[in-house]
């Protein structure tokens, strides 16, 4: 999916959350909070932490009184690229009306690196492509004084998977091979899969 | 309610049992020159009969022989084309020759190589090709050991998931050095060195050379061609051409004349020095042409020199003009016929050799070219496009006739 139609899917939902934030049926949740990791084992046996942002918007529909389903969108950090994680999920509260409630939720999606600028020189090509997110996720929220609004607090677990590409443009005058293995006009290509596993931190409001 | 609490247990488990780590995972894919060995006895047991016609993929080597075009298909045969009328050539045959890269035809016969092997053929009835006879064992510099097995290279795209091959590991594997940027360098009459012969005939004699020996071949008696002697070169030899009893051979560094009034021994006569760049040469009797090109074999300029050659001991520069990427170039007369890669095609007055470059008459920028050979009766225009003819008559509007496509075209090298 390219960025226009990304954009316009977001918007297309944005519009059908409005209609049900009239009906009452609407449920938001805005977090934000800190991705915490450790690298794969490094040639030294050593393990590399890293924390970064992370920004959830989560939007979504009462199917009953405890169980919603909805839309995330977000945009995490791993070892400096950006990534926009698209994903279904759903939220379910466990607790009285009015009452601090104990909530899990699930979030199933496409992390893209569309953010992160594809390099290209007349020798060589790199780019990232995102991969598969989920994200299973338990908090607690505690409802504000007044109106529908609560603040919730979450801990998660975070999985995305990362590309990086790294390829070696032939040189003029190499004949073409053909090759399912190397796209046409590379000469190599070097594949770098990073599954990143975070734990995550967050704080926000629901509504 | 319950199912709530079940799956939230369920999801916290799933957050204290995971392995809260990282993984990676690196896989490397790249081309290379994977090794292939062949028993030089299994490619002599080989029976070379003619083939119909096939497509071309990749032609190299073009040769005319009176209404025919041989087409070198590099490392796999010959296609024999009717060129009667260039404007509509006709595709009639395909002889296999396993190794080839090079040909000359010397009266009714065709020379080939075939890995080590030089190989006859009678093409006096082109219908019926007979190989009529074939010398061992001259080009020795293929062979891997000396039990009769030569190396050669084929290229392939292999993967690896040794994260070690990433990063800095790749130069190794530049495609540069990929037997294929050779191979295509090489199936240009004009091209950058392999490791192959390139063949010229003159005075009764075959001469071949490759990167560093030129190997003469008494060919008086064409049927019978025999092997005179190797003769050193020297490094980074590419192409040979002759001149009345004279050799000019194309290196790397510069351009050596040789003096070939002995046919089967021709001797040194100088050595015009350049700067490193690929460098294709054509000679009339005063003066050779040499193109030098920027490219990634041969870092250099982008010129066309002339040289002086007057006193063959001492070759001198005349006049260099700086050109855009020029290959191969071919002279016919007094007109100077340059293949400028992806600029195009140009043709000059090259008379007054003290100005080329006010004399140019024509340059075709959409025909891409890294070769041409002005034929008798077309001028052929090798590039991206495939073979395609030219009407040369009049050199300041050249006329295309035709083109042969090609499904693996030349690219720029």
């Amino acid at each position: 999916m390219n960025r226009k139609s990304y954009l316009l899917f977001i918007g297309l939902l944005l519009l059908s959350f409005e209609s049900m934030a009239q009906e009452g049926k609407y449920f938001g949740q805005t977090e934000i909070g800190i991705l915490y990791g450790r690298s794969a084992e490094q040639w030294d046996g050593n393990h590399e932490e890293r924390t970064d942002l992370t920004l959830l918007t989560f939007h979504g529909m009462k199917i009953s009184r405890s169980h919603v389903v909805g839309f995330s969108v977000g945009l995490d950090q791993y070892d400096g690229v950006p990534i926009l994680p698209f994903a279904f999920g759903y939220r379910g509260f466990l607790g009285k009306e009015g009452k601090p409630k104990i909530f899990g939720g699930v979030d199933l999606g496409y992390g893209s690196a569309m953010l992160e600028k594809r390099e290209e020189n007349e020798w060589s090509k790199s780019w990232y492509r995102g991969g598969l997110m989920f994200s299973p996720s338990v908090g607690f929220s505690f409802p504000a004084l007044k109106g529908n609004s609560a603040l919730s607090l979450s801990l998660a677990y975070k999985r995305q998977d990362i590309s990086y590409f790294q390829g070696f443009l032939t040189g003029p005058g190499a004949q073409t091979i053909v090759s399912d293995q190397l796209p046409p006009g590379f000469s190599s290509l070097s594949k770098t899969e990073n599954l990143y596993r975070s734990f995550v931190f967050r704080a926000g409001l629901m509504f | 309610m319950k199912s709530l609490y079940s799956s939230a247990i369920f999801l916290l488990s799933v957050l204290v049992f995971t392995s809260c780590q990282d993984e990676m995972t690196s896989t490397y894919t790249y081309r290379t020159m994977m090794p292939v060995y062949y028993e030089m006895s299994d490619i002599r047991a080989r029976v070379i009969t003619t083939e119909p016609a096939k497509p071309l993929d990749n032609p190299g080597k073009i040769y005319i022989y009176e209404d025919y075009l041989f087409i070198n298909e590099p490392t796999k045969g010959i296609h024999i084309l009717n060129n009667e009328n260039p404007a509509n050539p006709v595709n009639l045959s395909f002889i296999p020759i396993a190794g080839n890269v090079d040909l000359a035809v010397n009266g009714n016969i065709l020379y080939a190589d075939n890995y080590v092997d030089l190989l006859a053929f009678d093409i006096s009835n082109i219908s019926n090709i007979q190989l009529i006879k074939r010398i061992e064992d001259v080009f020795t510099h293929m062979y891997y050991h000396q039990t009769g097995e030569i190396i050669t290279f084929k290229d392939t795209v292999l993967t690896s998931e040794n994260p070690n091959w990433g990063g800095d590991g790749f130069w190794l594997m530049n495609s540069s050095m990929s037997f294929s940027a050779n191979y295509s360098a090489a199936s240009q009459s004009y091209g950058t060195g392999g490791s192959m012969a390139r063949f010229t005939l003159s005075n009764g004699h075959l001469y071949a050379v490759d990167e560093s020996t030129l190997r003469v071949f008494d060919v008086k008696t064409a049927t019978d061609p025999t092997f005179v002697k190797p003769i050193d070169l020297g490094w980074g030899i590419e192409t040979i051409f002759p001149f009345q009893d004279k050799l000019f051979i194309g290196s790397n560094v510069g351009m050596h004349i040789y003096d070939a009034s002995t046919p089967n021994s021709p001797t040194r006569m100088a050595v015009y020095e350049h700067v490193r760049a690929c460098d294709p040469v054509v000679v009339n009797e005063d003066y050779a042409f040499v193109t030098l090109r920027n490219g990634t074999a041969c870092n250099g300029v982008d010129e066309l020199h002339v040289i002086d050659i007057n006193d063959l001991y001492n070759p001198t520069l005349k006049k260099s003009y700086p050109m855009l990427n020029p290959h191969g170039l071919g002279l016919a007369g007094n007109f100077l016929y340059i293949a400028e890669g992806a600029h195009g095609l140009k043709s000059f007055n090259a008379s007054d050799v003290m100005n080329i470059d006010q004399n140019q008459l024509e340059f075709l920028t959409d025909q891409s070219s890294v070769d041409l050979i002005p034929g008798p009766k077309s001028l052929i225009v090798i590039g991206p496009d495939g073979v395609c003819q030219f009407d040369y008559s009049n050199p300041a509007r050249l006329k295309k006739l035709s083109c042969i496509q090609v499904t693996n075209p030349t690219k720029f090298y």
